[in-house]
């Protein structure tokens, strides 16, 4: 993917020289993983920024993608019949909140890939987020060390 | 201005930022995010997060200076806030919204009040750093082009 900004590697190779070369990681590029299916994603976050750029992250990777920014929302989404192969959900949400709308997405019978997506970092909101049903608890922001592992999974590349 | 010296001026300057802490990865996530069919996208997320951000620093204000101060509610604006700076990256400004949450939890009226003009700092020391980086960033950009 073509950048107009200084690239990656040449701020890696930069930071490394301005700073006794601490990041040895590997920069990361959309093309660490290209799919052979047709996967689809739901994210569902209250926040306009972050929805934009979650789904935005999903469509670099070559996801096609639909956003709700309630919990209520994405369960009448699921209620109606639409199917996902993954869905990325924050814990914080207006009308339903995200662990009450995982359990009814769980409950309606939906087994794809559940990310709890969220500001939140305490132990006690992943513990209730995983028991609701989310497979994993990201904390913000979700990165491609993350997100590529699940993506390899769902396109059956593992 | 000659055109190696300007590029060679934006490197240094997305070093600096990311070797003083104000950015973090996420932020190289969205610089991959833009190319030829998105050309500003950097640009226009970094927009949107100004704008989010000014709307929930306004709400924040306004739920610290209402008596008796509602902490869940202080709560929920702080987590949007956490949320979008971490997902831009802005490595200090969310550090501070961290800080600023478990005074929240602690529901610590003083300390709220403290830490959240320690948020704002960061995200305005972050503001404008990232308005100038993005300025040289397009005049790089111009450059190259004519």
């Amino acid at each position: 993917m073509a950048s107009a900004l200084p690239s990656g590697d040449m701020g890696a190779a930069e930071a490394n020289s301005g700073n006794g070369g601490q990041m040895q990681k590997k920069p990361f590029t959309f093309n660490e993983i290209v799919l052979r299916n047709r996967l689809t994603a739901l994210v569902v976050d209250g926040d306009n920024f972050c929805r934009l750029l979650e789904q935005g992250i999903l469509q670099a990777y070559g996801l096609e993608t639909q956003s709700v920014n309630n919990g209520d929302a994405a369960v009448e989404l699921i209620a109606s019949g639409a199917k996902f192969d993954l869905i990325l959900i924050d814990m914080l949400l207006p009308i339903l909140d995200g662990v009450e709308a995982t359990r009814r997405i769980r409950a309606m019978g939906m087994r794809c890939k559940m990310l709890g997506v969220t500001a939140c970092s305490g132990e006690r909101e992943r513990q209730a987020f995983l028991a609701a049903g989310v497979d994993v608890f990201v904390e913000k922001p979700l990165g491609p060390e993350i997100l590529i592992p699940v993506l390899r999974e769902l396109d059956g590349q593992v | 201005m000659d055109r190696n010296r300007l590029q060679h001026q934006v490197a240094c300057m997305r070093r600096s930022l990311f070797d003083q802490g104000y950015l973090d990865e996420p932020f190289i996530q969205l610089e991959e995010l833009q190319d030829d069919a998105n050309p500003n996208f950097v640009q226009e997320i970094v927009t949107l997060f100004y704008t989010d951000s000014a709307r929930l620093i306004q709400n924040i204000e306004h739920a610290l200076n209402s008596r008796p101060i509602d902490f869940d509610k202080l709560d929920d604006y702080m987590h949007q806030f956490k949320g979008s700076s971490s997902s831009i990256g802005a490595k200090k400004v969310t550090n501070e919204c961290t800080v600023f949450r478990e005074y929240c939890s602690a529901e610590n009226a003083e300390g709220c009040i403290r830490s959240f003009q320690q948020v704002k700092q960061e995200y305005a020391i972050l503001r404008r750093k990232l308005e100038v980086y993005l300025q040289m960033v397009r005049q790089a950009a111009v450059s190259r082009t004519a």
